[in-house]
């Protein structure tokens, strides 16, 4: 498909608080096709609600978002109060994008395979037949061929976790979203993770991903944001982020005294 | 045929009349409860589904019988109207007040395993673009058929033992055959162990099954380790 611009993602101005407190207070974030974006930031700094905002599975207060040409349906009732235009231009906008949970969030009462292949026969209407082949097509390039029949709780985390990737990759989506995807993950599955994830950076895929994984995010990265107080206290390419111009701030993040 | 013969024959005979009344109202009630879940979805809908339940589940199932037979059905416009050859039933009121009955018990086991559902995996659905049916067809209503079938067993196992109150409006199932035979032989502690028996049976049937259905269910067993 060709898309006439190559921004990926646009989003503006993006608020939110939780019963009164302020959790993101105006994030601007641009990402062009195949951009490799890592938000860093620490607990509770408002990264991973940055990045449920993008989906809309929380509903910003304010500011708009645009993914791969489509606006996300965001209105306000007569009280201010954000609310969903049009759920089904909301599922249009959450199908080209995929997520790829801290947690997994494998659907526990499927296989594997019926897990990969539910989006794209229930969402976008791909023919079975044809998304089981490309199921198993990802599954082996996650390193999970064979285990198409098990079910999730058979599976290690860092298996559960590839599959995940590869359920979210079975839609071909235009943005994947990753939080914090390696963050429950013993730490000798961390890796396992890690690598796949560098090997769709390599393929060129648009990827959004909350982590702590530092070296990662050095070697992996177009980007690099840091995220502090709900605002983005500073961003640049990792050989900025990670040299000597960094911002004291963010050099102090990463080495606190 | 000796005595216990014959009343095992009569007992038996009736297990059409309360299995047929089981079933309608298993069947009845779920659906309602079904409904009622829906209905305390929404804002507008909540109130009317909090007090169905509050007023089913708080009185008792005999009575309620007893209004719609010797109440409802007695009443003017019912009685001559078109709904007439259905109230005049007594196993038809039986079947509405055990509907009414069980649902509002079986409205609570579901609500129970919609919020035990693990938000992850609802998440997981919303994030790749699910509207809300395909939602509720392939993540959600597995889920919660999984989540609640312990319970809901459970009050099915209940539901049978319950129907034995129809034979108080004159319905002749298995309770109500063992009295009419008690009634003119006056042998009332053999006749009632056959009739327990008669019931042992069927609860014992049911139990297998929704055992099956269990397992058909979690294919891992992790339920049974």
């Amino acid at each position: 498909m060709i898309q006439t611009s190559p921004s990926v993602l646009s989003a503006r101005g993006i608020t939110k608080s939780f019963g009164g407190r302020a959790v993101l207070r105006g994030i601007d974030l641009d990402a062009q096709r195949g951009d490799v974006v890592t938000i860093l930031g620490g607990s509770g700094s408002g990264k991973s609600t940055f990045l449920r905002c993008l989906n809309l599975l929380e509903l910003p207060d304010a500011g708009t978002i645009e993914i791969a040409g489509t606006l996300a349906p965001l209105a306000h009732d007569r009280h201010g109060k954000a609310r969903i235009a049009n759920p089904k231009a909301l599922n249009a906008l959450r199908a080209k994008t995929a997520m790829v949970f801290q947690n997994f969030n494998l659907w526990s009462h499927m296989t594997v395979l019926d897990n990969v292949i539910a989006a794209p026969v229930h969402v976008h209407g791909v023919p079975r037949a044809q998304a089981v082949d490309r199921a198993h097509g990802l599954l082996e390039k996650v390193g999970m061929a064979g285990f198409a029949g098990h079910w999730p709780r058979q599976l290690s985390g860092g298996q559960q976790q590839r599959v995940a990737i590869a359920r979210a990759l079975a839609t071909d989506p235009d943005l994947m979203l990753f939080d914090e995807p390696t963050s429950a993950l013993d730490p000798e599955r961390v890796r396992e993770v890690l690598d796949l994830m560098r090997a769709l950076a390599g393929e060129g895929r648009t990827m959004l991903i909350v982590t702590h994984e530092m070296a990662f995010a050095r070697d992996v990265s177009s980007h690099v944001v840091h995220v502090r107080d709900g605002v983005i206290e500073s961003v640049g390419p990792p050989s900025m982020m990670f040299g000597p111009d960094a911002s004291p701030v963010f050099r102090a993040f990463l080495s606190p005294a | 045929m000796d005595f216990l013969g014959t009343t095992s024959l009569g007992l038996l005979r009736a297990v059409p009349v309360t299995v047929l009344l089981f079933l309608a109202s298993a069947l009845g009630a779920s659906l309602v409860a079904a409904v009622l879940v829906a209905m305390q979805q929404a804002r507008v809908t909540q109130g009317l589904a909090r007090a169905w339940i509050f007023v089913f589940r708080g009185t008792p199932l005999l009575l309620q019988i007893f209004m719609v037979y010797y109440g409802i059905a007695a009443l003017g416009p019912i009685r001559h109207g078109f709904l007439w050859p259905a109230f005049r039933e007594p196993l038809f009121c039986a079947w509405l007040a055990m509907t009414c009955c069980c649902s509002a018990y079986i409205a609570e086991v579901l609500r129970g395993a919609l919020g035990a559902i693990p938000v992850g995996q609802i998440e997981a659905a919303l994030a790749c673009g699910m509207g809300r049916w395909t939602r509720l067809r392939l993540i959600v209503a597995p889920q919660v058929l999984r989540l609640a079938l312990p319970a809901y067993g459970n009050e099915l196992v209940m539901m049978i033992k319950s129907t034995s109150l129809a034979s108080s409006i004159t319905v002749l199932d298995v309770t109500g055959v063992a009295q009419q035979v008690i009634a003119h032989s006056y042998r009332t502690l053999d006749v009632f162990c056959l009739a327990a028996a008669v019931y042992l049976g069927m609860t014992a049937a049911l139990t297998a099954v929704l055992r099956r259905i269990e397992r058909s269910l979690d294919p891992l067993g992790s339920a049974r380790r």
